[in-house]
């Protein structure tokens, strides 16, 4: 195991991009070769070397394990297209971590800002507090979103997470989010993520959803119109063949989204709700 | 008096259009921007006469602004600021990470008060420097 | 022979609002250089001529701030100054460009990209959400001109014409007689979504009175309704079922639909959302019927701004140029969220009044570090500033290009000659990118 541990050593009055920090730019590095690489500060070009000490030396992609210490609630885009080996912040975190990474681990000991996780396409991020909104968002105008991986937060996430997530059980992907509470449109644009909420949410989730399941173990603040109550039930079944066991009303919907497979019967008025988006709240 | 449990609506005004291009520091800035309006019932609770500085109270700030009955009602639990200065001390600047600012739809109180005078726009707005 | 007095310029472009009325007549009393009359502009189009005269509201020489009171200067003096504040600057702002012409909005460009600086116009705090949405979904949209035409059902939905677009309704929305409405109001059906009963719901057909913030909950019932499905509640948004059921029949049986929105949707809580939803449902309308819609512009230029920033850098708004290369992020980049992170140490303002437009709690960072405006009237931002760069106002002082709500360029007519040593925006932002340039030694 290749440990890498980054200390920071200055207070950054901007900003600090450093999307240099992941398993993949500092695979093969020395320590003096990682503080060479790129990191921007307002519109300056810097070294990590200006801002961290850096210990130990970078091995191979999946041996690799980064280890960052210091305020970073400013440092964006830490494991920015990962595709490999671990990261560990100990810290609240900034903008973008992980965002578009497609292997690896990323464990924040803190809260992250938004756009945690963004457009995920494989791999596991892993926050212990709160994240701000869009976590694994698709960027704007994309219409295909996080893919594929894992996200969990063991607090509260802001408003708009997995905007337009895009999975699929023929190709195996299974976008997942797992966090203690939500803000507001969770899952709008869905077409195919699995989301599962232990706590509350606020309004409109689920909006615009065309597949998917989205799973609240607490309140909804409210249920937009466009879903249809279907009934109760004790057991759900998610994408990924996993089952959750407990009492939860079923929701079919989004209505309002006009889908290639129109689920509704034009003259009986019935509903399938086969592959429907699907959305349980704890009855 | 005091009224709770408001939402307050910010948006424009014909008059505010025609202050701000006429000249921000004036006295028809004040009176076209510097202003709440009520609805006529919510006035009535507040027993006071058409004009008499109010504190409009958010989450996100106070301003002291003129009272006045609105010509666009009946809007029962709602009052309205026009832009400007004065509504953009209590609106909330909370985006969403987004990048608009939420203008519309804060959750206010308003007290008639005893003392303290509606500021013009660039005293108010100077007070942010010295702070 | 008597001497002309008098000098009358007719079809102006009036630079007000994003509905860029073009057929101002505008007297100039021709020894004094004034505007001594305006026909046929509404009362705050008519505002704007009257305050370009020279007067203690107007800047006309630059202006330096030294020990909190201003002190007239050169221009080579002021630009030195300026030049100086935004090199030394490691994250500056460039803010405001949508009162301002497309040949500006340019330089502005090439400015932000030589600083290294953030670059935003003021579609930040209004109809971005829009953009927003547009990225997202698309938009079906058309010239004004259709809607005049043939429109026969007209929805303003979180927006006030009378109040913020004058003469909107009798151009091209309401009163006009059109090609296919040949009378005018009585072939069209008007209908005005607000939590207020506002002067333009006062003169519709119907006003849909909606809890404030609720707006999304509504127009997905709507698009529910649209696709038969049988909504189980008894009022949505504070709106009656039956009555969203009459709106939907409203919307399906006409023949040329249009909503018009504005900061109703933009502003509140759902933002973008709103406007992505209203966009899905105009697309699923053309099902039933032509619909289309138009943002309610708010500054005569904003579109030229998100016009312009598109063309040259690929993104319409919140613009960071830090990288060397043009990044786009609403939310990180737009300046009442760098302003609220305090992430910003110097700001150039071109043509707004941040200060009065921005929530206070960004606009006292704003006032933390040196802050240069290009701006011809007393605003709490200039009286505010460090550096005053008076320009000629455009569309009054000096011509340009300006872009209506729809995306319609029309050239805009100078009237009369700026006051003072006013220059015009253009002029200003080049003498701007020469002295950084020289200074930088490019």
């Amino acid at each position: 195991m290749a440990e890498i541990k980054l200390k920071l050593k200055k207070e950054y009055e901007f900003p600090l991009e450093a999307d240099t920090i992941t398993p993949d730019a500092f695979a093969g590095k020395s320590a003096a070769d990682i503080k060479k690489l790129t990191v921007y500060h307002g519109n300056e070009e810097k070294t990590i070397g200006d801002f961290f000490d850096v210990t130990g030396e970078g091995g191979e992609l999946n041996e690799i394990k980064i280890i960052v210490d210091g305020n970073l609630s400013n440092v964006k885009r830490i494991g920015e297209k990962m595709s490999g080996g671990e990261i560990i912040i100990n810290d609240n975190v900034g903008m973008h971590v992980g965002n578009n990474m497609s292997g690896g681990k990323i464990l924040v000991n803190g809260s992250a800002d938004d756009w945690a996780g963004a457009m995920l396409k494989g791999g596991e991020l892993e926050i212990t507090g709160d994240a701000g909104h869009y976590v694994g968002a698709a960027y704007r105008g994309n219409w295909k979103g996080m893919q594929n991986g894992l996200i969990k937060v063991k607090g509260k996430i802001g408003d708009e997470a997995l905007t337009w997530v895009n999975g699929s059980k023929p190709a195996k992907r299974f976008p997942t989010l797992i966090c203690g509470a939500a803000g507001s449109f969770l899952g709008i644009h869905s077409h195919g993520g699995t989301i599962i909420v232990e706590g509350d949410c606020d309004r409109c989730i689920g909006a615009d959803q065309v597949r998917g399941t989205i799973v609240v173990k607490g309140k909804v603040a409210r249920i937009l119109p466009s879903y249809k109550k279907l009934g109760e039930v004790e057991e759900i079944e998610l994408m990924n063949g996993d089952i959750i066991k407990g009492k939860f009303t079923e929701y079919s919907g989004d209505h309002s989204v006009e889908k290639n497979h129109s689920k509704i019967d034009k003259k009986t008025g019935e509903i399938s709700n086969s592959s429907n988006g699907r959305l349980f709240v704890a009855a | 008096m005091s009224l709770n449990n408001l939402i307050l609506i910010t948006c424009r005004t014909i008059n505010q259009g025609v202050a701000l291009e006429g000249g921000k520091n004036t006295k028809e800035n004040v009176r076209a921007a510097g202003i709440c309006a009520f609805d006529s019932e919510d006035f009535k609770k507040l027993d006071c006469l058409v004009g008499t500085p109010v504190k409009v109270i958010t989450d996100h700030g106070e301003v002291i602004v003129y009272s006045t009955i609105s010509e666009e009602g009946p809007h029962p639990g709602i009052i309205f600021i026009p832009m400007g200065p004065w509504a953009n001390q209590v609106v909330n600047p909370d985006s969403q990470a987004c990048g608009t600012p939420t203008y519309k739809g804060m959750k206010a109180g308003v007290e008639v008060i005893q003392s303290g005078k509606v500021l013009d726009a660039v005293g108010l707005i100077s007070l942010l420097k010295e702070a | 022979m008597v001497a002309k007095k008098i000098r009358t310029v007719t079809d102006v472009i009036c630079p007000f609002c994003g509905t860029l009325c073009d057929d101002l007549e505008v007297d100039i009393d021709i020894k004094e250089e004034k505007v001594i009359e305006v026909r046929n502009g509404c009362q705050i189009g008519t505002k704007k001529y009257f305050a370009s005269n020279p007067s203690d509201h107007r800047y006309d020489k630059p202006l330096i701030k030294e020990k909190g009171s201003f002190k007239e200067v050169s221009w080579d003096e002021a630009i030195d100054k300026a030049a100086n504040i935004l090199i030394k600057a490691k994250r500056p702002l460039l803010y405001g460009f949508s009162s301002t012409e497309c040949e500006a909005q340019g330089k502005g460009v090439e400015l932000a990209e030589i600083l290294g600086s953030i670059l935003d116009n003021t579609a930040s705090v209004c109809h971005g959400p829009s953009l927003l949405a547009i990225q997202d979904v698309g938009a079906p949209t058309s010239t004004l001109g259709e809607y005049k035409n043939r429109a026969d059902l007209i929805i303003f939905w979180g927006s006030n014409p009378v109040h913020a677009h004058p003469r909107h309704l009798s151009r091209y929305s309401d009163f006009i007689r059109g090609y296919f409405r040949k009378d005018g109001r009585n072939d069209r059906f008007i209908v005005v979504v607000d939590p207020r009963n506002t002067h333009t719901a006062q003169i519709a057909d119907i006003h849909v009175q909606i809890n404030p913030s609720e707006d999304y909950e509504l127009i997905n019932a709507i698009r529910a309704i649209l696709r038969g499905v049988e909504i189980d509640a008894d009022e949505i948004s504070g709106v009656p079922i039956e009555k969203v059921k009459e709106l939907v029949e409203t919307m399906k049986s006409c023949n040329f639909g249009v909503i018009f929105f504005g900061m109703g949707l933009t502003q509140t809580l759902s933002h973008h959302r709103n406007i992505d939803a209203a966009i899905c449902l105009v697309r699923e309308l053309n099902d039933h019927t032509k619909f289309l819609l138009t943002p309610m512009r708010g500054h005569y230029n904003v579109a030229g701004a998100n016009q312009v920033f598109s063309w040259q850098t690929g993104y319409s708004y919140s613009i960071d140029f830090s990288r060397g290369y043009p990044r786009y992020n609403p939310g990180e980049f737009s300046s009442v969220d760098v302003l609220m992170r305090d992430e910003i140490d110097a700001s150039l303002i071109v043509a707004s009044d941040p200060a009065s437009n921005f929530p206070a709690a960004s606009v006292k960072n704003m006032f933390k570090y040196p802050l240069i405006v290009i701006e011809p009237h007393h605003t709490p931002t200039s009286v505010n500033a460090d550096i005053i760069l008076p320009p000629a106002i455009a569309g009054i002082e000096c011509e340009g290009t300006a872009y209506r709500m729809d995306s319609v360029p029309l050239r805009l007519r100078k009237v009369k000659e700026a006051p003072g040593e006013c220059l015009t925006d253009k002029e200003i932002l080049e003498k701007l990118i020469e002295a950084v340039k020289k200074k930088k030694g490019e």
